[in-house]
């Protein structure tokens, strides 16, 4: 426990290291006076550079991980014969299938314009996707509906109101002027301050977070 | 990027800096805790834990598209120590929690997560390495969230925790949720699933309550010094806010 405890502490020095050199990098330009100075006298943006670089090869490292993730799962529900097996099986097939016929396009075996690939993505994935947004509308509406008859409290109503008078003032109709201007009034103001403030709040947090991270509070560096 | 702009935001860091440190050590050295106001999502998150182990059901996790190395990497540790802390509760209980991510560079942290909560209950051997699950989101994410209501139903969940980066396609989980009556605490940072999120989910968070998880479930003094100095923060905001416009209105007058 001790010794792993005293791992962490060179892990921390060398994120906590390469986090301020790459927001140095990134942060400072030529116009700083003595700070831009240090920055060139060290080479930190080229260092910076190579970092961004490495958290690239990274990410697509990651890639795989995510890969090898997904046919382990999957092939352990499979032998364990969980609740919903013969998806994971379905799941499985198709990954590998994708896997062989991109080889096999990318080694000029299977030729043809579209390919077969792009012909799954376009056909298979975006049909469905499509098919599901289609019933995001209906799932919006009935959660509204069940905020209305769980939660009845002045918010809530006021919430059912500003999205009623938003989705009828949408609709293509004569006669729905002053529900129109009354949606664009709500759209530009409470609607555009809330969302403002909303996001001021999640910057700060940001902010605050990515400081403690730098300085090495965050609680990956102590356990 | 002009240099008005690099010196403001050092200056922005900097003003965190002190103002994280000095809250860091006020909290470390006050007895006794402070007293948030009451977020009911983090009031009602031991109980929907404790409710899951007795049923026996594991708990479903979910930052969503949140990950690594991208514009969502603090977004994703906050997210990531929500899940520490209801996964350290939920320990003793003989089914694992469930986490699902949408990008890939949050595996990594998401067996990090589980592995820690583990871990700081001598349980590590409990932890299961399957039970963080990759699900590619496809072009608009909505892949991720059938996947995910497959997961809840398959795998039987007893609450679900969506808390990160989440569009739209929140109210179909949660609908799934609704239909097999699992309850949902629900919160993103992008504006529409945060709506989403407000609307659906049982206890919902808003905006800058996900970074506050640490301070709320966990008391310690660093995340409580955070929330401390975002509140200082906010208010030196709120005051520039007010002054500009009040120079600007002068200046119109």
């Amino acid at each position: 426990m001790m010794g792993r405890r005293l791992l962490t502490i060179p892990a921390a020095a060398i994120a906590v290291g390469f986090g301020l050199i790459t927001l140095a990098g990134l942060l400072i330009g030529n116009d700083l006076g003595v700070l831009s100075t240090l920055v060139n006298y060290f080479a930190v943006r080229q260092i910076t550079d190579i970092l961004l670089q490495l958290v690239v090869i990274t990410v697509a490292v990651t890639v795989l991980i995510g890969l090898l993730n997904l046919i382990t799962v999957h092939f352990g529900r499979i032998r364990q014969r969980k609740g919903g097996w013969g998806y994971s099986v379905v799941l499985l097939i198709s990954t590998l299938g994708v896997i062989i016929l991109t080889i096999l396009e990318r080694a000029n075996v299977l030729r043809g314009s579209p390919s077969i690939t792009t012909i799954l993505l376009e056909n298979v994935q975006v049909s469905i996707e499509s098919a599901l947004a289609g019933l995001l509308l209906f799932a919006l509406v009935y959660g509204a509906f069940r905020t209305l008859r769980h939660r009845l409290s002045g918010w809530g109503v006021l919430f059912t109101l500003a999205l009623l008078i938003i989705l009828v003032a949408a609709l293509p109709l004569p006669g729905f002027q002053l529900l129109s201007n009354v949606r664009d009034w709500l759209m530009n103001v409470p609607v555009s301050a809330g969302a403002r403030g909303i996001l001021l709040g999640i910057a700060l947090a940001t902010v605050v977070a990515g400081v403690r991270v730098l300085t090495g509070q965050d609680r990956s560096y102590r356990e | 990027m002009d240099s008005s702009t690099q010196l403001l935001t050092i200056m922005i860091l900097l003003l965190a800096l002190v103002v994280g440190i000095v809250a860091t050590q006020f909290a470390r050295r006050r007895r006794g805790g402070f007293d948030f106001r009451e977020i009911q999502a983090y009031t009602s998150m031991p109980m929907l834990v404790g409710a899951a182990i007795e049923a026996n059901r594991p708990l479903h996790l979910s930052p969503g598209s949140a990950g690594l190395a991208g514009n969502s990497t603090l977004l994703a540790l906050a997210s990531a120590e929500l899940f520490f802390q209801v996964s350290q509760r939920s320990a003793i209980s003989n089914v694992s929690p469930i986490l699902t991510v949408s990008d890939s560079t949050a595996i990594p942290l998401g067996h990090d997560t589980l592995r820690r909560a583990y871990q700081s209950r001598n349980l590590v051997e409990r932890y299961r390495r399957g039970n963080v699950r990759w699900y590619p989101s496809g072009t608009r994410s909505l892949a991720f969230a059938a996947a995910l209501t497959a997961t809840m139903g398959d795998d039987n969940v007893g609450a679900n925790f969506m808390v990160g980066s989440f569009g739209p396609e929140l109210a179909l989980i949660a609908d799934a949720a609704y239909r097999r009556n699992q309850p949902l605490i629900a919160a993103s940072d992008q504006l529409e699933g945060q709506a989403v999120a407000f609307a659906v989910s049982d206890s919902p968070l808003i905006g800058e309550e996900i970074f506050a998880a640490g301070a709320y479930l966990g008391n310690e003094s660093p995340q409580v010094g955070s929330v401390i100095a975002q509140d200082v923060l906010r208010w030196l905001l709120i005051a520039a806010i007010v002054i500009a416009a009040v120079l600007s209105f002068s200046k119109g007058g």
